[in-house]
């Protein structure tokens, strides 16, 4: 473990050249508090605005944009001790499962247990440099609908996202407001926790964001947990094989039982993709070349003509039909039948959640079906298919429970497995969490 | 703008969260001349923007009052003003409104270069209000809704718009807390639609939420006549209450014409040119506009609390009609000048401090004619003068007890615009008091009539003018302190007499 | 069942201020029927006594006092299109 800040610089520089997993390797203007995370280092992904640094959400629109705040997430660590060292690439403004629709100009990372296969999306370049980091590191990255969790598994590191609203989503570039979520990833369990106590609490300004409550205690007992069974179908053979030694080893220390989830399974891709997109198409409308971020020629022009000219230019193609598919949804005429049909079918899903959380402490499945595929496989998706990957993913992420992947594999390609608890059962979920990892 | 059809279009199937109860009426059942229905904005007096904690007043140099949530920087997040809130439920209240329990935001999205999320965030499925009412003398104006918007930027040009190669933006204003209210189409006329914006006005004032001087109220306008049909055209851009009734005579000439001349009146929007005095096209209706409303995920609903809404009420002072019964009914004063005494908050208050101790009729006529007069001639308002309830008090009771005649009391107002004293004092200090010594006053009459053979010979044949021509000689020799209806009837008696 | 074709599509791009060439313009409309037809098992869900979650967790009533905060010094450091303080933009008509 080296912590000379230089070297690790250097360090990170070098990562980049092979791996790409950095927008930027630098350390912003930050404070430099003493506080419990002291030596610290954190990478943020580069939907997360750091002062002084570029946040361009990986996308070609919002080169050149520099924030003017901290990302209240951002500032409460930097408050605490810790330094950022650099932005990570993610797909553009998350939309993405493999990290392979980066926008236009920037370079994609790759898988840093085999150079041939995908990280993961959206957070990629986070999950990478976790995977890879051989200094104190936790990278803060962000989730809509698996964006945390993918990339934690393919690459073989903890990833862990929190109560939707725990953690402010002031200074997150918007991909979903009803979804996003800032969140950790870490090689040890153990590491993230300091990291996301600091995080929540009181925030810095008036924040409408923000849930004001604190994690619920949690007194050690033997769990109560819930194997998916919809989850369990459809596995490439190694995952299977590590998610079944894994359950029966879990059978020793806990009440393990199959549950079924046959609604959320069903419903959620459409439900998740219909929202998502509705609010990422309102939210992406800003991008038009004013004001900050990219800039062109506004003279001699209207100015539907320029945004429009602007807006085909720097937007990458995964970009432009998420916005076209959101714009859809909620034109007057679709807007019943797509947008607020889907926001009614998501009361649903939680409420499927909800139930059994009743009876059961710790629900969990595979984080991801397959182990990372290579890039060639992942070109020959079409969109549709591309959006089916995020199946056990997207249910958390609507219902807003806290959940997180741990890698589980004992050999081979990473492998991960989800868990997920109840609204403010962080504490619950971390004590899992580290069963698992100790198993 | 439209009669409730944004409703109908949007939300055919939608749960009851998202249908407000407006009647839509159809041109079959309008009978009146002429038809309009008002969409005005009005920007709340509050501190600072709706969603941010820039100023909204101060200073005017553009772009010095902006921040990276007025601006729509990436990673910013609105937060909602409580002030601009209570503000809005007031005047819901106020308007006899039905208000919603909860306050829930909706985007919508549009492109245009004066928005800086190109959303602006508003009330669409829930406005924070709906029906209620504003009271005209000829009739009630029905509401349709009520709710809270964000100011879009305000843009201007090198030089002419439509020459100007760019535009130039200026985001002080961009996020500033409005105010939309929209009538059913309940107005018959130009002159009433004035009323109507008129008594918004004093409403808002008197609640305290709108200053007239530094807040602004824009109004759109939608017209139509009997003669077409009712086929309707939107006006926009309008400012004030004076320029609306001047816009809205225009395009009801300019519809009427166009009917006349056998041609049909096109769906459309325009534009009220100031300048020009003229309404311009700016774009046809026959495509709506799809603003693909979703609701604001960035901002946690309000409750609208009994309790909120019972400690606002307190807040509430009684308002200009209410003020107007109360002043007929207890003061006992000419409706004409009641209405006067409402329209400013400052004059109300003063009218009932005066009228408990001197008369109230003569103090209403006083301040309507005398105070309004000098106030105007002076270019002040009654917010700044100097003097109070006990000058007018001492003033007002002279007048009453005839001790002053009324031309003496008018040049004691123009002075105590100037600065205050006790006019009592003053007329006993100059000997102002009015010649009441009727043998005294005969000799100034006779005098009168003596050194002006001629205006009298007038008069004897008939010249009422000459009479008066004499009444003013002997206000000369009186210096103004005899009562000019005992000189004439003197002046009468003497020569009628001879 | 709604009908996917080339009209709507570019409806949907004009709306979304979006040029699209006549390549991505066949992609799209291709994408928009594979994922709307996939999206289509949710016409089978009864909503009729559902209400919207716009959000899944959630806390009410954040509200700001009223109290003036600094506005930023230097809004235009970053703009290349500006004019004596003013934002420059393209042409409104």
């Amino acid at each position: 473990m080296i912590d000379d800040p230089e070297e690790i610089f250097a360090e990170c520089k070098k990562i980049n050249e092979k791996y790409n997993y950095f927008t930027e390797v630098g350390q912003g203007a930050g404070d430099s508090n003493k506080g419990m995370l002291n030596g610290l280092y954190i990478t943020v992904k580069d939907n997360i605005c750091v002062k002084a640094l570029d946040a361009t959400a990986s996308s070609k629109i919002l080169k050149g944009y520099m924030p003017e705040f901290n990302a209240t997430a951002i500032q409460r660590l930097l408050n605490q001790g810790a330094t950022v060292i650099g932005k990570t690439v993610c797909d553009e403004f998350g939309f993405g499962s493999f990290n392979t629709n980066v926008g236009l100009d920037f370079k994609i990372p790759k898988n840093p247990v085999d150079v041939t296969r995908v990280t993961g999306g959206s957070s990629g370049g986070a999950a990478g440099i976790t995977a890879l980091a051989n200094f104190r590191h936790v990278a803060i990255a962000e989730s809509t609908g698996g964006s945390i969790e993918c990339p934690a598994a393919f690459c073989g590191v903890v990833g862990f996202c929190p109560t939707y609203g725990l953690v402010s989503r002031y200074g997150l570039i918007d991909y979903a407001n009803s979804l996003d979520k800032i969140g950790i990833m870490s090689k040890k369990v153990d590491e993230m926790i300091p990291v996301f106590n600091a995080m929540i609490g009181q925030t810095i300004c008036s924040d409408s964001t923000v849930v004001d409550q604190r994690p619920k205690e949690f007194k050690p007992r033997k769990l109560k947990v819930g194997i998916i069974k919809e989850s369990l179908k459809g596995m490439d053979s190694h995952v299977e094989k590590e998610i079944t030694r894994t359950i029966n080893a879990l059978k020793k220390i806990a009440n393990v039982e199959e549950v079924n989830l046959p609604f959320t399974f069903k419903y959620g891709i459409p439900t998740y993709y219909l929202i998502a997109t509705s609010e990422a198409s309102t939210n992406l409308a800003k991008l038009c070349g004013m004001r900050y971020g990219i800039q062109g020629d506004v003279e001699q022009k209207t100015f539907n003509e320029y945004f429009t000219e602007i807006r085909s230019a720097n937007f990458g193609e995964e970009a432009k039909r998420r916005i076209m598919l959101g714009t859809f949804a909620r034109m007057s005429g679709y807007r019943d039948a797509y947008y607020i049909k889907a926001t009614k079918v998501r009361t649903l899903i939680i409420q499927e959640y909800k139930k059994l959380f009743q009876k059961y402490d710790v629900l969990i499945s595979p984080t991801m079906p397959i182990v990372a595929p290579k890039f060639e496989e992942v070109k020959k998706l079409t969109p549709i298919q591309n959006y089916m990957m995020d199946i056990l993913t997207v249910g958390p992420n609507l219902a807003g429970i806290p959940h997180a992947s741990i890698p589980i594999h004992k050999s081979g390609l990473p492998v991960g497995l989800m868990a997920m608890t109840e609204h403010l059962e962080e504490n619950k979920l971390f004590h899992f969490l580290k069963l698992v990892e100790e198993l | 703008m439209v009669y409730g059809s944004q409703f109908t279009v949007h939300s055919k199937k939608s749960s009851e969260n998202f249908t407000v109860n407006s009647k839509l009426q159809t041109p079959n059942q309008f009978t009146s001349e002429v038809v309009i229905g008002i969409e005005c904005h009005v920007e709340l007096d509050t501190k600072t923007k709706l969603f941010c904690s820039c100023s909204t007043k101060g200073n005017e140099n553009p772009n010095t009052r902006v921040c990276p949530i007025c601006l729509g920087h990436p990673g910013s997040k609105p937060v909602m003003n409580k002030k601009a809130f209570d503000y809005a439920i007031k005047l819901c209240m106020a308007l006899c409104c039905k208000l919603d329990t909860e306050l829930i935001f909706s985007r919508k999205s549009y492109f245009y270069p004066d928005m800086s999320k190109n959303y602006q965030i508003t009330q669409f499925e829930r406005p924070l209000g709906v029906g209620g009412h504003i009271k005209t003398t000829e009739k009630l104006i029905k509401l349709k809704r009520i709710h809270l918007e964000e100011d879009p930027a305000s843009i201007t040009y090198p030089g002419e718009m439509y020459s100007s190669n760019y535009s130039l933006l200026d985001y002080n204003r961009a996020g500033n807390p409005l105010v939309e209210i929209v009538t059913e189409p309940d107005i018959e006329s130009p002159k009433q639609a004035r009323e109507f914006l008129n008594k918004l006005i004093l409403i808002l004032s008197y609640l305290k939420i709108f200053d007239i001087n530094t807040c602004i109220i824009k109004a759109d306008a939608n017209v139509s006549v009997k003669e077409s049909g009712y086929s309707r055209v939107e006006i926009k851009n309008i400012t004030g209450f004076k320029e609306l009734e001047r816009a809205l005579v225009y395009e009801v000439t300019r519809q009427k014409a166009l009917i006349k001349a056998g041609r049909k009146i096109e769906r459309e929007t325009r534009s009220w040119d100031s300048i020009s005095k003229t309404t311009k096209k700016l774009r046809t209706k026959e495509t709506e506009e799809d603003y693909g409303y979703i609701i604001d995920p960035d901002l946690c609903i309000v409750d609208v609390t009994k309790k909120l809404t019972e400690d606002l009420k307190k807040e509430i002072p009684e308002l200009a009609h209410q003020k107007v019964e109360r002043f007929i009914k207890t003061y006992k004063i000419d409706p004409v000048d009641a209405e006067v005494m409402v329209s400013e908050i400052e004059l109300a208050d003063l009218f009932e401090k005066v009228s408990k101790k001197a008369n109230p009729a003569l103090t209403a006529k006083w301040l309507r004619r005398e105070l309004l007069r000098v106030l105007n001639y002076n270019n002040t308002t009654i917010k700044n003068i100097k003097f109070g309830e006990k000058e007018l008090t001492e003033l007002i009771t002279l007048v009453d007890k005839k001790t002053i005649t009324e031309s003496t009391a008018q040049k004691i107002m123009e002075e105590l615009i100037q600065k205050p004293f006790s006019p009592k004092e003053y007329v006993e200090k100059n000997k102002l008091a009015q010649l009441s010594n009727q043998a005294e006053i005969e000799d100034f009459c006779k005098q009168a009539i003596k050194e002006n053979p001629k205006a009298l010979q007038d008069y004897k044949n008939g010249e009422e003018k000459a009479l008066q021509y004499l009444i003013g000689q002997v206000m000369k020799l009186t210096k103004g302190k005899a009562s000019p209806e005992v000189v004439n009837r003197m002046i009468r008696g003497l020569v009628d007499g001879k | 069942m709604v009908e996917i074709n080339k009209e709507l599509i570019e409806k949907v791009a004009k709306l979304s201020n979006l040029k699209l060439t006549e390549e991505e313009t066949k992609k799209f409309e291709k994408d928009f029927k594979e994922i709307l037809n996939a999206f289509k098992v949710l016409d089978e869900v009864d909503v009729s006594k559902v209400e919207s979650s716009f959000r899944p967790f959630e806390e009410r009533n954040h509200l700001r006092e009223d109290i003036v905060r600094e506005s930023l010094k230097d809004p235009l450091a970053q703009i290349k299109n500006k004019e004596n303080n003013f934002f420059k933009a393209p042409r409104t008509v």
